[in-house]
């Protein structure tokens, strides 16, 4: 049996089963396939500094290295925050009950980037949290799926087609200017034509 | 994403900065003496020392497996382990060498993973540019209804350049947060093309929300290339395994 996620709404407990939303579900997806001039199919590869040694599909690693260029495994660290204050990992969101203590606001919802979707589906009777939900309730909590050094905001909400979505996203820094605010500085860091009325989203 | 140029709904148009708003990370990794870890890239081996390669060196998998016993026919103790710098994307074909010309198909599938089509890939062209004014389209959506229409991933702070575009960027600000609404940004002539922000970017649809502070302003090119809704068909729901 695997493991619901449960959410603790009033003293009730109601367990849902996530349901991953992405692009592909939505709209399909693309694939490219890429050829030489003789037809034999190709693969991206990682050409080293030396000029001639290439490394394939896993032959790059990531390695800890201390102060001292020595190696360190993951283990032999801890995560602290930019005052050296220890953090403590969570625990994964499905290890206990979400309480559902914490509503939030649009603009607050608005104020993160959504990088995870999922469909919320109830395994029993959620009717009074559906019904908060239809009232246009945001909550708000910390998600993390598997457990790690920080949980992301995560807002439970009803989606405009009738549906329990769970969005896990990362706050953004956006703030208020005035006119005195010093001239931006230059950031370059950042990252089909469509129906007059209609917002198409399938870009494939 | 230094500047970009936006018109408001009086048709005036002018060259404003969009800025990156991502927070940067807050977490350091130290050792027991309390001294921060970097992380650092290194190579585990080339492709001449993969299992493809040692395998069609061998001739047979248990040939191989005795080589392994053998030797370490997999490693080239001169770049095992290096560190990576300067390193470069390249193509290999089926015989192992780097290829410079190559041909790209792209294939479109559907939901199901059926083929929809197939076609030459093609490089999204920017269309979001200083000299190309993002037209003011006019399609406003009430904030209520659009944050749970649409799944933001990704945003960009537009702020002024100087004390006219303050004014100018303000403006803006106020009118949609009067009307308590996203004004819908798109690209071209009609307004209505995905934002392409650089070459070879994800074409995003474009939400510009608007808040006000006494003087102080907030507006937000929301970026949004997935609506927040079910799919049609339903998988198997991921759950974690117990």
């Amino acid at each position: 049996m695997a493991k619901p996620l449960v959410f603790d709404f009033r003293g009730e407990l109601i367990e849902a089963a996530l349901e991953k939303v992405d692009r592909s579900k939505l709209y399909g997806y693309a694939e490219t396939e890429v050829h030489d001039d003789a037809g034999r199919p190709c693969e991206l590869a990682t050409l080293i500094g030396d000029g001639h040694s290439i490394a394939g599909k896993g032959g790059i690693a990531l390695a800890y290295l201390s102060a001292d260029g020595l190696w360190r495994t993951r283990a032999e660290l801890r995560p602290v925050d930019l005052h050296g204050k220890p953090i403590t990992p969570v625990k994964s969101s499905f290890d206990a009950p979400i309480p559902l203590d914490a509503t939030s606001g649009v603009d607050d919802f608005l104020s993160h980037n959504i990088h995870l979707i999922y469909q919320i589906l109830p395994v029993a009777d959620a009717t009074g949290l559906l019904a908060e939900l239809r009232a246009g309730t945001i909550y708000r909590f910390p998600f993390s799926y598997r457990g790690g050094v920080q949980a992301s905001p995560a807002f439970l909400l009803l989606g405009a087609d009738g549906n329990p979505f769970l969005c896990v996203g990362t706050p953004t820094a956006i703030d208020f200017v005035g006119p005195a605010a010093p001239p931006p500085l230059a950031d370059d860091t950042a990252e089909a034509d469509a129906e007059e009325d209609a917002l198409d989203f399938s870009l494939v | 994403m230094p500047e970009i140029s936006l018109s408001d709904s009086k048709g005036r148009d002018a060259a404003v900065s969009a800025e990156t708003v991502r927070v940067p990370v807050r977490i350091r990794m130290v050792d027991e003496s309390g001294r921060q870890a970097v992380t650092a890239r290194i190579l585990k081996g080339t492709i001449d020392r993969d299992h493809a390669a040692l395998l069609a060196r061998a001739g047979a998998a248990d040939k191989l497996a005795d080589a392994l016993v053998a030797g370490d026919p997999e490693l080239d103790v001169e770049t095992a382990g290096s560190f990576l710098r300067d390193t470069s994307r390249v193509y290999v074909n089926s015989d192992r060498h780097v290829v410079h010309a190559v041909s790209q198909v792209e294939i479109v599938r559907n939901t199901d993973g059926t083929e929809k089509l197939r076609r030459p890939k093609k490089i999204a062209i920017t269309n979001v540019s200083p000299d190309r004014p993002l037209l003011w389209s006019g399609k406003l959506l009430p904030k209520r209804e659009a944050f749970n229409k649409f799944a933001m991933v990704s945003k960009l702070q537009v702020v002024h350049v100087n004390g006219l575009t303050y004014h100018f960027l303000f403006g803006i600000a106020r009118e949609l947060e009067a009307k308590d609404s996203l004004l819908v940004v798109g690209a071209g002539p009609k307004a209505n093309q995905p934002l392409i922000l650089r070459r070879g970017a994800v074409p995003y649809r474009g939400f510009l929300e608007g808040r006000t502070r006494g003087d102080e302003y907030l507006l937000i090119l929301h970026l949004s290339n997935i609506e927040l809704k079910a799919p049609d068909i339903k998988p198997a729901p991921e759950v974690k395994p117990s």
